[in-house]
This record gives C-alpha cells, structure tokens and sequence, in this order.
C-alpha cells in the first residue's frame, strides 16, 4: 500500500513520457490519424456522424489558413492528440473516477469499465481530444480481423482518447523486465510516430535528458506548449516557424 | 371563527364611509373574509371530487405525450445511444443540461414560497404554499429525469452512489457532479418531507369527510392524526426548522449546479458570479412559473376562486419584478466584466452569443427576461390580473430556457480549440424535453384529485390573526403574531 | 383507566370558552394531565392556559445533524485513503479543501431534515392506525377538550361544560379513525 505522502503529485514531476510534435514538416496526409485507429480499434462513425462533430479520431490534424481567397496562405498543420496533462483538467471533473492518473506511467488513463457517460471530462478539456462513443458503430465482416487484439473495444456511452499507445509501452516494459534491463529509447513508439512519413512526431522519456524526444526539445529551443497558460502541464512540445 | 371588532362609536357618516371601506378590503382579502371552518373544508374537498370531462380529456392527450415523448423516445435513447440526440464535439451538453437546470429552477420558487415567505411571515402565501411546493417536487422529478437522460450508460447511473461495490470505489468527491448528485437527493427529499409535513392535519380533515377507498388513502397517509397539543407542537416545530433549514439547502443546491459550468475551464463558463446568478435566474423562472399553475389552478378548478385572489397574483407580480431586477443586476455583472476584461477567446464567444447564428435567441432572452416584466409589472392593476401575469410568466420561462441554452450548448460551441467549433442542433432532445414537460403537468393534474391543494388549517389560521382595526378614522388591517 | 372514571369529550366552537371550560375543569378538581385538547388549528396551549408541551423535534434534529455531518466526513476523510493507492485525480489534494465544505454541509442538512421528519413521527407515535379517541367535528374547526373525570361527577362535569358553550358533551368513543 503506498502512503499519501509518498505520491508525488505530477506537478512536482517533470513527466515521464513524452512527445515532440515539428509542425513545420507535417504535411498533413493523416497517416498518423489512421494508423492510431488502426492500432487502437477505433469505430468508423461515417460520414453524416462524423460531419456533425462526432468523428472518434483520437488524433486529428487542425488545418488553419490565413487571408481570404485568392491570397490564401496555409498555415502550419497541427496534430492535436491528448496532451496527457500532467495537471489534467478532465480528471477532477469524472464522478466515477473514470479518468485518473497514472502513477507508474505518468499518463492521463481513461478507465472505460468505470465510465456512466456524463462528459464532463470532454467538456472540461482544453485541447478538445476526447471521443465519446455515440452510438454502437458497426464494423462489417470480415472488418473485424483488423481489430487489435491489445487493446479492448468499446460500446456506446463510454468516453475515449488516446493513451500514449499504453498497450505498447506496457508491452515493451515487460519484455524489458524479462531480460532485466531498462527500456532503451526508441525500443518502440506510439502508432502515430511510426506511421508518420515525415517524422514530425517524436515520442520518448521526456524526464531523461539524453533521450531523442528531450534532445530534440532542447536543440530546436523554439517550442511551444498549447494553452500551457492554464496550467495544466501538458507533456507534448510542439514546434512551428523554424 | 372570526376575529373580534374593536371598532369605538364613530358618528354616523364616517361609519357608513369605514364601512364600505371595510367590505372592499374582505372582498380584496382572503385572510379578511372567512368563512366557517367546515364551509373551507367542503369547498376544498369539492375542488377534489369534482372533475369534468374537459380533464379528463386533457389528461388523455398527456399521457399520450408522456407515453411517447418520455418513456418510448427515451427507451429508444438508451438502445441506440446518445447518438440520436444532438450532443457532438464540442457541445458535449445539450437540452437535457438545459432542461435539468430549467426544472431545478422551477423547483426553487416552490421552498421559496413555503419557506422563505413563512420565515418572513408573509401571510398572503397561506392559500398557496401547497400548490408551489407540489411543483417543487414534481420539478424536482423532471430534473431528475433530465439529468438520467443526459448519460451515456444510465444503466449503470447507481456506480455514482456509494455502495459497496466490486469496482471497489467509491465516488469522486472532487467532481461537481458528485456535489450534484448530494445536494439534489438532499432537496429532493427535504422538500417532500416539507411538502407532507403541513399536509398531515390536511389529510386528516380528508379523511373525516370521505368514503370508500379514499378514506382508506387519506387514512393511511394522515397517520392516525388527530389534531392533539402534542402532535401540533411536534408538527409545528418541525415545520420551523424544516422552514429555517431548507433556505440554504435551496440555495446551495443550485449554487452547486451552477458549479457545473463554473467549475470547468471553458470560456464563459469558469465565472465566479454563476452561484448567485443562477440562484436568481431559479427564482426567476419559477416564479413566473408558479404564477402559470396558480392562473390555471383558480380559473379550473372549483372553488379556487375564493382561496386565490387578485391580491395573491399583485403580491407574487411585486416578487416577479424584484427578482427580474436581480437576475438584471447579475446578468449585466456577469457580462460586463466578460466584455470588458476577458481574453480573446471569451470575446469570441460574447461575438457568438450576440451575432452568431444564434444572436436571436440572445435578444428575445433579454426582452422576455427583462423588457416585458419591467414593462408590466410596474402597474398594481395588470399585476392583479391573473391572465396577464400568466402571460409575463410565461415569456419569462421562455426568456430563462433561453438563457440556459445560451450558457450551454451555446458556449459550448466556442472553446479554446477553433477547429473544433460547431453548432448544436437539437434531436430527440425535443420530444424527451417535452416529455418532461407533458409529465409535469399529468403529476400535478393527478395531485388536485388525490390532495387538498390549499391548506385550510393555515388559511384559517390566518384568518384568526387578521382582523380590521381602527386607527382614528381609517381603518386598518392588523396581523397578530400567534406564534 | 381505573374503574370509577370515565372519558368525556366536551366540543367547543370557539377559544374563549374552550378557554374558561379548562378554568373551569381545573377548579372542579382534575389536573392538567388529566385533560387533552384536540383541535383543527394548532391553538397554542398559551391561548388555553395550558402548560407548555414538551417536544424532543429540536433535539432530535440536532442529533440527525451530528450523524450527517459524521457521514460527510467519512465520506470525505476517510474514502481517499482506502485503496492500496490514493487516486489522485488533477493535481488536487487527496483531501480538498472546497469540496470537504460542501460535501460536509449536504449531509450534515440531509441529516438535520431527515431527523427532523422521523422525529416528529417518532414523537407523535405516527403512523398510529389504533382506535383512539376523536370526533370528526375537529377537522371543521371545532376545539374539543377531552377529559378523565370520576364516574359521580359525570353530571357535574357535563352541566358546567354546557353551561360554559359546549355544543356536545358525550362519552369519548374509542374507535378506528
């Protein structure tokens, strides 16, 4: 049993994983949205749901644009995924303690058994990345032989996100464990760096400096955190205008 | 009973002016026009008995709504989930939040007329105390279904209670929705306790004056009441502190639904003045809405037409236009310092509230809110006319749904995250909500044939007190405090 | 009862002689618990010149208000530290401060009114469904003095209650209500 005292609450931690997302070479070809829907089972909602807000893409990519036709001028894109707090807004908010956080991995976890559907969370988060399952969308035969046996489906009423592919870090943590040893940096990642043909997403311990994902954030210098003014710690350093 | 007369010997033509004074104010004055005990009894007891075919009809065409706008509208919710209504990114809230903080507010009115005003010692709330706190209840029943509604697995809403459980939890005390969920339980059943407990001698009267299975309802529910010093002193300090305590359990049940919104770091929502504001907005909407009942209830059914008289819709417009200056006072606060001193993303959303698509919606919860009660309310003639306050009322609760469709999926449009940005359309959320509302009604038509809806013990309590006085040549009404 | 007594139930329509018939009972010899006044609006026993009656509601009350206020505060200092690893949720304290308030007021007032509630049942013996005593005349306003007086003076007694304005004085029937 761990005693109060001996938790440290993550806003006295610098956070353990990670990300460093380059907005100036992500081209916006949402390899990465698929590859996270891929890895983590997520439903196709379709094209009216989707067209109403409802798409359950734990990642999506913002397209903004500046001037008005013809004179447009794009602006970088932007990968939102969840930020996993380290002073998460959406975790005091769950009357079920549906979304709490996570000691050993630092992460912002979305427990779905313990989920009623009341979306405070949703409504409480800043960067807007919760999905909420709306109705029971169904996957066709044989569709469901791409379903990704590490991680769990849900049904409707239930809240989601992205997890920082938990299934994965779980994973390379045990096999790092059977041959006790540490987890090397880029051992694995998440779906979304892998699949990324730009490699504008980087994923790694951010609480040891030698790792790539702290490299990269010192080098650059120029990063920025979203909405960092309110306090809520995110854990993922977005780059633009280099 | 009748209050006794110290009336000196007066010459003669100043009587005659005294007396026709007098006779308006006992045709003005319910507590100035008794009469005998047993008469208010059957008068009461008739305005139950007596039931035409007009309700009976009235009541079929609910029931019909209620059966397929509550009960089969929401069955279909539940199978096919929350995607047949019109919640999406990032109006994770709709009409259900709406209609929950609508109907909590119209539960307010009721423990302020049976509470506040006795602490106050009002007397024009005696006739009417019962009838405003029958809406609380019922109210508080349509919230609750409201708020069920909105969840995603509401089958499994018991988790939020603490039970033992296998998940080996217990709830979130953190959360808002935890505070909810303790202070509405509290309301809930501190109101029907203060709705039964001054209706026990009521019921008792029932009781004396009915046969066959009504006799068999009114005497279990009386308890085997008999109207004894010992009982009457139980009942009465009960009464008191239920009065005294339930003010603030009313103001902190929805000072925490307010918290809800104010509680969260959206844009327009994390307001420090939404406790008092939504307290007032309550009060606000339930008042217009207990005008509405007390309207209906006196041009319906028998007999009303003595108990509620012009003077009580005069006294209820006054607290009508009051409040409305109150819920003026925190509407502009909560507005003023949002445009002057927000950041960008809250001028965004003022932008939207007045010039979005919307915009209209923003404008007519003014002019119901504001313009039409301070154009009406002001004069004692229009106050006293039950079918024109019916009608201020009425574009009130309009004027404050709106208002809470602004604050919610309104707000919720505009956030932090431009991208996401959306409108709200409504979907099964319409049926349900007037599901809701089509209940209400049927609940509170079912009541006026099983309760006595005035409470004769109070009236003629009062009754006792009151008395004409004379104070050199004018007289005067005088209220003695028998407490 | 004792065998040479006998309950009568004088009806009054009004204070002032309901009034002068305790006078009037208390100087022909009974005491003040040997009588009950049965009415259908709390006439105050100060109108009577009855003694003040006792009730156990306050009390009561604050009692259900000490047990709420416990479960509140189990509720808000004990449950954070019962799984083998404190949930910590944002980066709030395991205890917090504004939520400890009101989650204490809730159930210290849901344990005031509920208290209160049962403790007028509890004091009244409600729900009593025993025959008892009683005309229907109370309900339509009517005061009635019910009294335990000895056998002999059943006469005695009846006189002097018409005589002060009593409508009816008769044997106090115990039946079903």
């Amino acid at each position: 049993m761990i005693r109060p005292d001996e938790i440290k609450m993550s806003s006295d931690q610098v956070g353990k994983w990670g990300m460093v997302i380059d907005q100036d070479v992500c081209s916006g070809c949402q390899a990465c949205v698929v590859a996270c829907a891929m890895e983590n089972n997520i439903s196709f909602v379709g094209e009216k749901d989707s067209g109403y807000g409802r798409s359950m893409h734990w990642i999506r990519i913002e397209r903004f644009w500046e001037g008005e036709y013809p004179e447009v001028k794009m602006t970088p894109n932007q990968p939102m995924l969840c930020q996993q707090c380290g002073s998460a807004t959406c975790e005091p908010v769950c009357p079920a303690f549906a979304t709490v956080h996570s000691q050993a991995e630092q992460l912002n976890l979305q427990v779905y058994n313990r989920c009623v559907g009341t979306r405070y969370c949703a409504n409480n988060c800043p960067y807007q990345v919760r999905s909420f399952n709306w109705r029971d969308y169904k996957r066709p035969e044989p569709l469901t032989n791409q379903l990704n046996p590490d991680v769990t489906v849900r049904r409707r009423g239930v809240m989601e996100k992205c997890t920082f592919c938990i299934q994965r870090i779980h994973k390379a943590e045990d096999k790092a464990k059977s041959e006790n040893r540490e987890i090397a940096d880029g051992e694995f990642t998440t779906a979304c760096s892998q699949a990324c043909p730009a490699s504008a997403i980087t994923f790694g311990r951010v609480d040891d400096p030698e790792s790539l994902v702290s490299q990269l954030a010192r080098v650059h210098g120029h990063g920025v955190k979203h909405l960092e003014e309110l306090g809520t710690l995110p854990n993922v350093t977005y780059f633009k205008g280099g | 009973m009748a209050g006794y007369n110290n009336k000196k010997a007066e010459p003669v033509h100043a009587k005659i002016e005294s007396h026709s004074h007098e006779e308006h104010l006992r045709e003005q004055h319910l507590m100035l026009d008794p009469l005998p005990r047993g008469r208010m009894n059957e008068m009461v007891m008739e305005s139950m008995y007596e039931t035409s075919w007009k309700f009976w009809v009235v009541f079929a065409i609910l029931s019909v709504i209620v059966a397929y706008g509550l009960f089969y509208s929401w069955g279909k919710m539940i199978a096919e989930g929350l995607g047949i209504a019109g919640v999406n990114r990032p109006s994770y809230w709709g009409i259900f939040l709406v209609n929950t903080v609508f109907w909590i507010g119209i539960s307010h009115a009721g423990t302020f007329i049976s509470a506040i005003l006795r602490v106050f010692k009002a007397e024009f709330r005696r006739p009417f105390t019962r009838a405003a706190e029958l809406m609380t209840t019922f109210g508080l029943v349509q919230a609750g279904f409201s708020v069920f509604m909105h969840l995603g697995r509401v089958w499994l809403a018991y988790w939020l209670m603490p039970y033992a459980n296998q998940r080996m939890l217990w709830p979130n005390l953190h959360s808002p929705l935890t505070w909810d969920l303790l202070a509405i339980t509290t309301y809930l059943l501190s109101s029907t306790m203060y709705l039964f407990l001054p209706l026990i001698p009521d019921l008792a009267m029932a009781r004396d004056r009915s046969t066959g299975w009504r006799k068999t309802f009114y005497k279990t529910l009386a308890l085997g009441f008999r109207g004894t010093e010992g009982e009457w002193a139980h009942l009465r300090n009960g009464m008191n502190i239920f009065a005294w305590a339930i003010i603030p359990v009313m103001f902190s049940v929805h000072t925490i639904v307010s918290w809800d919104f104010a509680a969260a770091t959206r844009p327009g929502w994390n307001s420090s003045i939404f406790g008092p504001y939504f307290v007032v907005g309550a009060l606000h909407s339930g008042m217009g809405a207990v005008i509405m009942v007390l309207a209906v209830v006196r041009a319906t059914m028998k007999n009303m037409k003595y108990f509620i008289r012009p003077e009580h819709f005069d006294a209820i417009g006054k607290l009508m236009l009051i409040i409305s200056m109150a819920w003026a006072y925190f509407f502009f606060n909560d507005y003023m310092v949002q445009w002057y001193g927000g950041d960008k993303w809250t001028h965004q959303l003022l932008h939207f509230h007045e010039a979005g698509p919307m915009g209209w919606m923003w404008f007519a919860m003014l002019i119901f809110n504001i313009v039409i009660p301070w154009a009406v309310l002001w004069n004692q003639k229009w106050r006293s006319t039950p079918w024109i306050v019916f009608i201020v009322g009425f574009f009130i609760n309009i004027g404050m749904w709106f208002e809470r469709y602004i604050i919610i999926p309104i707000s919720l449009s505009i956030n932090r995250m431009p991208f996401t940005w959306r409108l709200y359309h409504p979907g099964v959320e319409i049926p349900l909500g007037i599901g809701t509302l089509a209940f209400f009604i049927l609940l509170y038509m079912g009541a006026s044939r099983l309760i006595p809806l005035i409470p004769v013990w109070e009236v003629e309590e009062g009754q006792m007190a009151h008395e004409l006085k004379q104070f050199g040549r004018e007289t005067v009404v005088s209220v003695s405090e028998l407490e | 009862m004792a065998d040479n007594s006998v309950s009568l139930l004088a009806v009054f329509p009004d204070l002032m002689p309901a009034a002068d018939a305790i006078d009037k009972l208390r100087a022909l010899g009974l005491s003040d618990d040997q009588m009950n006044v049965i009415s259908g609006i709390p006439v105050t026993e100060a109108m009577l010149g009855r003694p003040s009656q006792w009730t156990n509601v306050p009390r009561l009350a604050a009692g259900g208000s000490i047990l709420g206020f416990c479960a509140g505060a189990f509720l808000v200092f004990v449950t954070p530290y019962l799984y083998p690893v404190p949930i910590q949720v944002g980066t709030q304290a395991f205890v917090p401060g504004p939520p400890t308030v009101v989650v204490l007021f809730e159930l210290t007032m849901l344990g005031m009114l509920l208290s209160t509630f049962l403790g007028v049942f509890l004091d009244s013996y409600f729900p009593n469904y025993r025959p008892m005593e009683y005309v229907k005349e109370v309900s339509d306003g009517k005061i009635a003095i019910f009294f335990i007086c000895p056998e002999e003076g059943r006469e005695k007694f009846t006189q002097a209650m018409t005589a002060l304005g009593a409508e009816k004085v008769e044997v106090a029937q115990v039946e079903h209500l």
